[in-house]
């Protein structure tokens, strides 16, 4: 196998070098780019959750309130029992858990969600300490209050003042943004966790509908990875029973419907044809450059190649050819990724994730999380490509060479 | 066997289907001996010239080369003695033509493992022996016909054959042209003691040769 034979072979017969080369260049080029759109829905569907610090909520659906005074539950969200919560966090491949209460509050002169948290846990809510504006985050412990941003710019509040839920106030830590950073557990106002838990557990309305001891919550955000998430929603939803809500990246996936659908099955069915086309691609062009340099092949064989001398020759050129051609649908198949990832994707959040009742206004419009499509081209995905290019390669030359490789020369020199 | 003989053919026989080509030739050629082989169109002598360096396998008799009895032997046997002993120059040049003259010069070889470095310079000398060192860089479409042959002589020397076969080395040549070739062959000849056959139709080429064999429908004749 000479190198510069296969280079001179490749450069001088540009037409069919081209032919093929390009012909794989494009293959090679969709299917990095429909497998890397495809992956892009599967980041995107788990960014809701990501962005609260999980890769599962658990919730638990019930009754709705009786009466709309004083701290509530949604019927989204009701008592998920701690014996319950800790046989949940016993589950294996659990990586991380937290868990948080939110609770309506209807006073006299406002509406408030309040969410309460664990401060010292950095899954879950705990992730909004980044998002803080002003002052600090919660610090477990000391009865005190965040507050969304939003919320404090109609009520006029701000870090030091002092609020008042459910009868109980509480000096203001800090201000939150988290809206911009998640559309799921935002509340109005965040509290220590045992603060929520005292202001449920003292509840009426709340014991009425869905009895809460001290130790509850309604909440549980989980972190595990990928490969368990799926048999770790099975377990939970054996635990809580049919009115449990368990959200995944999969659930949000098929939230994105025949988009996704679409783009998944597409990729895999694209894929397959785009491989066959490609090889078949390849496959004639080689064969007709070989057959034209059958004549060529015989001399080779006149002056002392061997049939393997031959087909290592042709394989070399084959693979070389097809690795160029991967290169190239490399680089387009980055411009291509390139351009998608200037699209937007809104992903619709479930209602019963949404912390704003449905019945006030604007409570009952849909809630998407519209982000960038994460349109990445992996490291392995790239080396794939590239290692199936050099099989085609392989295969085809490996193929066309052992038959040409049997010419005679003197048949070639008899017919010249 | 004699030792002196670089060839020895024994009541060799060539039939394609139901045609015979060459027919009970018994042809001995001795080691540094200029041979023509000469006859008409489809008298058999580019098939005989074929079969005495092991492009093609007789339908019957015995041929041995060099001392070896090639018979028998495989393609890829073949294919590697050819490359060991043999040199070819045919009428039609049968140059690569994405390779340049020195690597058509050194074709052959680029089977073998050595220093690409040691083989082109081999490959110059060639041409510099040919006078076509100056065109070494060149591929053969920008080479006329003449220069063309030089080449393949060239490659035809790489591997410092005991035997070259040319196969109407002047064919496609005008006669000045011609004429130099012929001097270069017969240079190589004389000087380096080269054996070589030569086929044509051309009595005036076979002259200058130490022996004519004549063949007409398959038969050698003298």
């Amino acid at each position: 196998m000479d190198l510069r034979y296969m280079v001179k072979e490749l450069w001088y017969r540009k037409r069919r070098t081209l032919t093929a080369t390009i012909g794989l260049a494009v293959g090679i080029a969709i299917l990095i780019t429909m497998n890397a759109l495809s992956s892009a829905y599967t980041e995107a569907a788990r960014m809701p959750l990501k962005e609260i610090g999980a890769d599962i909520t658990v919730q638990v659906a019930g009754d709705v309130p009786e009466t709309l005074t004083g701290p509530v539950f949604a019927c989204s969200a009701v008592t998920i029992r701690k014996n319950d919560i800790d046989q949940i966090r016993m589950l294996p491949g659990i990586q991380g858990f937290a868990q948080a209460l939110l609770v309506w509050v209807f006073d006299a002169d406002r509406f408030t969600i309040v969410l309460g948290l664990d401060p010292s846990n950095p899954d879950g809510p705990g992730v909004l300490r980044s998002q803080v504006t002003d002052g600090r985050f919660l610090e477990k412990g000391k009865k005190e209050a965040l507050v969304e941003a939003s919320f404090a710019k109609n009520f006029k509040l701000k870090t030091g003042d002092t609020v008042t839920v459910a009868g109980e106030t509480y000096p203001v830590a800090g201000i939150v943004d988290a809206s911009r950073a998640t559309k799921i557990a935002v509340a109005h106002i965040y509290l220590p966790m045992e603060e929520a838990q005292k202001m449920a557990a003292a509840s009426k309305q709340v014991q009425t509908v869905s009895p809460f001891g001290k130790d509850d919550a309604n909440i549980l955000f989980i972190k595990a990875a990928p490969e368990q998430i799926d048999a770790l929603a099975h377990s939970i939803k054996d635990i809580l029973g049919d009115k449990a809500s368990v959200a995944t990246p999969a659930s949000f996936l098929k939230r994105l419907g025949s988009l996704f659908a679409l783009s998944d099955k597409f990729s895999l069915v694209t894929s397959l044809v785009v491989v066959v086309v490609t090889v078949l691609i390849v496959l004639k062009t080689m064969a007709a450059n070989l057959t034209e340099r059958a004549g060529e092949i015989g001399i080779l064989k006149a002056i002392g190649w061997s049939n393997g001398n031959v087909v290592s020759q042709i394989v070399g050129e084959s693979i070389l050819q097809c690795f160029i051609g991967g290169i190239l649908g490399l680089l387009f198949a980055i411009l291509a990724a390139s351009a998608l990832g200037l699209m937007h994707v809104s992903i619709p959040i479930p209602w019963e994730m949404s912390p704003t009742p449905h019945f006030l206004p604007g409570g009952g419009d849909p809630v998407f999380r519209t982000l960038r499509l994460p349109v990445h081209i992996s490291w392995q995905l790239a080396a794939f490509a590239i290692l199936l290019s050099c099989l085609v390669g392989a295969v085809i030359g490996g193929f066309l060479s052992r038959r040409i490789a049997r010419i005679k020369p003197s048949e070639v020199l008899r017919y010249e | 066997m004699n030792n002196h003989y670089i060839i020895s053919a024994a009541d060799l026989n060539k039939d394609f289907d139901s045609l015979q080509v060459v027919k009970g030739v018994n042809l001995d050629i001795g080691k540094g001996e200029f041979v023509s082989i000469v006859g008409k169109s489809g008298s058999g002598k580019t098939t005989l010239l074929s079969l005495l360096s092991g492009l093609e396998r007789p339908s019957s008799g015995r041929i041995t080369l060099d001392g070896r009895d090639i018979t028998n032997s495989s393609e890829n046997e073949l294919a590697l003695f050819r490359r060991d002993t043999v040199g070819f120059i045919f009428q039609s040049f049968h140059l690569i033509p994405t390779l340049s003259a020195w690597e058509n010069v050194a074709l052959p070889l680029f089977p073998v493992k050595m220093h690409m470095a040691k083989l082109k310079e081999r490959a110059l000398e060639l041409l510099r022996q040919m006078e076509m060192e100056h065109r070494a860089d060149h591929r053969p479409s920008t080479l006329s016909g003449g220069e063309k042959q030089r080449v393949a002589i060239a490659r035809a020397l790489i591997n410092n054959p005991k035997i070259v076969f040319a196969d109407e080395p002047t064919g496609n040549l005008d006669s000045a042209t011609g004429e130099a070739i012929m001097e270069t062959l017969k240079f190589l000849h004389t000087e380096n003691g080269l054996s070589l056959v030569l086929v044509t139709h051309d009595l005036n080429l076979a002259e200058s040769s130490d022996r004519i064999i004549h063949m007409q429908d398959g038969e050698v004749l003298s």
